[in-house]
């Protein structure tokens, strides 16, 4: 094989502190390495993933350019995801970054090394590059929300971009902060009705002020603050009036009235979910000590766990707030110059209840989401969750973003409880759309690519994608009947490829998880195959092994980057291929990084085991396990659980051997 | 689009028990994009004949292939190959692909490996709706843009029947009534007037045997 010129290979032998010496001999392997492959710089190291290889190995990478590494040595999934950062850290992405376990049990040996090192370097030699492009791409954002957590989002981003901000049906406390401002153009009377494009290149369509207009924006924040709503059951119907107010109302109210004179909050009535009311309390409690009023708090349960809090809450007791702890029902009693709350003391059950007199008594609202958030949603198409809050229920989403690249949520709209944490979140959403602050965006084109004489156009990925990443293009030049094929943006796509396993033409390949890389794997299956998501299975398989390396000897583990990309195909081939059993290995649910991959792996499980029992074989072949990726004894349990399971069925009868 | 659902691979492994070779053959137009007879399936379908045949000790080759269309010879022909190699074909194109199919390739027989169900539409990814029953002679112009005889469960040219309830369909409630459509689309339409509009019944009778259209204009025939 002649010498690919854009492929320019480091290679890491790593010696893991002499772990290794015993049993293979580094040195002969380097030099065996040297006289046959190809490659541009080769070293030997005593502990590669000790504190100044970090550095070294960086130098390294720009002086010799480097563009693909592999690593040899005592790997693991935590060892091998410090050197995909490093890597990524130097302009190497993590796709090309291979590691080869050096200390598998009983099996050391130099000759043995030698061997899978090579066959690992000639794959890494034979795949093609990685080609990179730069993406035009507008600076300009949009902010869709005026209030105060608008505002603060709309302020950071502008010192480097330029911003619009638009109400939405919104309140718009946030406009003073924002008039006549640098680079932030404020409209009102404007909504969102619909969107088109992809991230960089969005077009978005507004109603100005009844009239249908569209502007590009490279991307959007959407940041409809929650709603406070007041449910006066809750506080035994009292009836609001000049001394008993919400929380929300009393916000917006001059705070110099109330020099000299009792302000009382009540917390833990309403609210239950977020630390919004909290928040706001401690806040406004501490303002009236400024003003020289006196402030309670009345609490049940006092939620700090959040940063901000904390550090307010240690003011507001440093400024003379008096914390008041309550136990069980309250009383609320109002006359023309007071308010009275009666509560009990937790800790003293036994005695009357006590009797707290103020000027003003403040109440705490619930908050719920945004009148305007389903249809916005829909005009985004992006997904909302618990609530009826933008943004699913998911942590792979936090903190900021969307099912779709180039929107993203700051404070309420997402969850009360992310009014809290909004400096966090305005940091995290002004260093996403950051990276189109110069109008260029350099990506791996590794998004799937679609064999346009294959595709009939069906709109299946189309309506499968959960990120909107894909297009129906026309081109001449495009070869079947419709001069048209499904195409993936790539700032759009994420790599799941959910859309390559739902085509029904075949169409679509996923670069580095094409069917052929995929099925070659299960050419000749082992008793067990196990396709898994790389973001649980397949990291809970690399723990579970450490502890029973034993049990993955008739296993075959194929990662997928998602379990979206499990082709029922894949499922009845390695049967077909000899395999007994087959098993799905994919996140816990609603806690798929790529929104519903996981939702789309169980439906093919459900349609492979049919078709087995349509030919009178077992559906119990195939299993599917969700599971997260520490959960190496779960691991374990579920393929002793299939085998054990496979022993009972016996041998697949419907393998065919060639 | 002609939608179309997956025979019972029991009924497929019958047709085709009397042979060790068979071909798979694929269409890529409306069969794949209802999801039943592109290359996908083809796969999947191959797979469990295969499996089928090994487990009852009488191992089968099964060749697969799927081209542009079945209901045009010129894509047939892109079978010949592999149809002169084998003793049978299951096709998973729409009931006109597999006719095509078999005449084409006469003597291999040719089974379906679909059952074509009807015309329609693809409302989301695995639903699809029957909306026409080509009639040969259309009044949707009439009837505010739905079609009383595919989606009217009595084809009714003049309804709804007495058995209209709530919008629904009296053969069933999951059914909505398609006269109660037209009366809303007419109505939303402006065109309520339409609904005194008398339809006059169809010939249904086919007394000009199967139907055929020629365009002499078009036809490559000199008379
Ligand atoms: S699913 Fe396949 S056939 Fe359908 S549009 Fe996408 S690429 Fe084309
Ligand atoms: S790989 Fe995933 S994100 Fe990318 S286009 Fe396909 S379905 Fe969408
Ligand atoms: S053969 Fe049938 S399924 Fe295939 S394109 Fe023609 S009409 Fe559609
Ligand atoms: S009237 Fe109905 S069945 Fe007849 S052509 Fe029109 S849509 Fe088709």
């Amino acid at each position: 094989m002649g010498k690919n010129e854009n492929i320019r290979l480091g290679i890491y032998l790593c010696d893991c502190e002499g772990k290794l010496v015993q049993s293979i001999d580094l040195n002969k392997i380097k030099s065996a390495i040297q006289s046959s492959a190809d490659f541009e710089y080769i070293r030997i190291a005593d502990l590669l993933c000790g504190k100044m290889e970090k550095e070294k190995i960086a130098h390294e990478i720009e002086k010799y350019s480097l563009n693909r590494l592999l690593i040899a040595g005592c790997t693991d999934p935590f060892i091998e995801r410090q050197f995909t950062v490093l890597a990524e850290e130097n302009g190497i992405n993590r796709y090309e970054v291979e590691f080869v376990d050096l200390i598998k049990s009983g099996k050391e040996s130099t000759k043995w090394a030698v061997s899978i090192i090579s066959e690992v370097l000639l794959q890494m030699q034979e795949r093609s590059a990685i080609v990179y492009e730069d993406f035009n791409v507008l600076p300009e954002v949009l902010v869709i929300g005026c209030g105060k957590e608008g505002a603060a989002a709309a302020l950071a981003v502008s010192e480097k971009q330029p911003v619009t901000v638009i109400d939405h049906d919104s309140p718009r406390e946030g406009i003073n902060l924002l008039n006549g401002k640098r680079n932030i153009t404020v409209k009102t009377g404007v909504k969102v009705v619909g969107l088109e494009g992809f991230p960089g290149q969005f077009l978005v369509r507004f109603l100005d002020n009844g009239k249908h207009v569209k502007q590009s924006f490279g991307a959007i924040i959407v940041a409809l603050e929650a709603q406070a709503v007041f449910d006066k059951v809750k506080y035994n119907g009292v009836q609001l009036g000049e001394r008993v107010l919400r929380l929300s109302q009393f916000r917006q109210s001059d705070k110099d009235q109330y020099a000299g004179r009792k302000v009382a909050f009540v917390l833990g009535q309403a609210d239950q979910d977020s630390l919004l009311s909290y928040a706001a309390a401690l806040t406004e409690a501490i303002a009236l000590r400024e003003k020289g009023a006196e402030a309670s708090i009345l609490y049940d349960d006092m939620k700090v766990s959040a940063d901000q809090l904390e550090q307010d809450y240690e003011r507001a007791r440093a400024r003379g707030v008096n914390f008041l702890k309550y136990n069980g029902e309250l009383q609320i009693v109002t006359t023309d110059v007071a308010a009275t709350v009666r509560y009990r003391e937790p800790f003293l059950p036994q005695s009357e209840p006590i009797r707290l007199v103020s000027d003003c008594l403040v109440l705490a609202d619930d908050y719920q989401s945004n009148a305007a958030t389903e249809e916005l949603a829909a005009a985004l198409e992006v997904r909302t969750g618990p609530g009826g809050f933008f943004q699913d229920d998911n942590v792979h989403f936090l903190p900021v973003m969307s099912n779709r690249e180039g929107i993203y949520f700051v404070g309420g709209c997402h969850g009360p409880i992310h009014g809290i944490e909004l400096n966090k979140e305005v940091e995290a959403v002004k260093a996403e759309v950051g990276r189109f602050a110069s109008g260029k965006v350099r990506a791996p084109l590794l998004q799937p690519r679609v064999t346009a004489e294959q595709c009939a156009v069906c709109l299946t990925c189309y309506r499968c994608c959960p990120h909107h990443a894909i297009e129906i293009v026309h081109d001449q030049s495009l070869n079947n009947m419709y001069h048209s094929a499904a195409h993936m943006n790539a700032l759009a796509c994420r790599r799941c490829g959910t859309c390559a396993a739902e085509c029904p033409g075949k169409a679509i390949q996923l670069p580095l998880f094409s069917d052929q890389e995929i099925l070659q794997q299960v050419s000749k299956p082992p008793k067990l195959v196990a396709y898994a998501c790389e973001n649980s299975g397949a990291l809970a398989a690399e723990y579970a092994r450490s502890l029973d390396p034993r049990l993955q000897e008739n296993l075959q583990i194929v990662s997928v980057p998602c379990s979206g990309k499990i082709d029922a195909l894949y499922l009845l081939k390695a049967l077909e291929r000899g395999a007994d059993g087959v098993l799905l290995l994919v996140c816990h649910k609603e806690n798929c990084k790529y929104v519903w991959g996981n939702e789309r792996a169980d439906k093919r499980k459900e349609q492979v085991q049919r078709r087995l029992e349509e030919v009178g074989l077992e559906g119990d072949r195939v299993e599917i396990v969700h599971l997260a990726a520490n959960q190496g004894n779960q691991f374990n349990a579920s393929v002793r659980s299939m085998v054990e399971r496979i022993n009972q069925l016996g041998a697949n009868p419907g393998k065919v051997i060639k | 689009m002609i939608i179309v659902d997956n025979k019972a691979v029991e009924d497929v492994l019958q047709m085709i028990a009397p042979y060790k070779k068979v071909l798979v053959a694929g269409c890529y137009g409306c069969v794949t994009v209802c999801l039943a007879g592109g290359e996908k399936e083809v796969g999947l379908l191959a797979s469990q004949i295969r499996m089928a045949r090994q487990k009852e000790g009488n191992p089968i080759e099964v060749l697969e292939q799927t081209v542009e269309r079945q209901c045009d010879k010129e894509y047939l022909v892109k079978f010949q190959d592999n149809a002169r190699d084998v003793e049978a074909i299951v096709s998973l194109a729409c009931g006109i692909g597999i006719q095509y199919l078999a005449e084409v390739y006469e003597p291999v027989p040719v089974f379906p490996g679909v059952n074509t169900q009807f015309l329609g539409a693809n409302r989301d990814v695995g639903k699809w709706e029957e909306f026409c029953m080509a009639c040969g002679e259309c009044v949707l112009d009439k009837t505010g843009g739905i079609c009383p005889i595919a989606r009217c469960s009595k084809s009714l040219l003049n309804g709804p029947c007495g058995g209209s309830q709530f919008g629904k369909c009296e053969v069933s409630k999951d059914i909505d009534c398609a006269w109660q459509l037209i009366y809303d689309r007419l109505k939303s339409l402006g065109q309520l007037d339409k609904m005194a509009e008398y339809i006059p019944a169809k010939n249904w009778h086919r007394d000009k045997g199967p139907r055929k259209l020629v365009k002499e204009e078009l036809t490559l025939e000199r008379d």
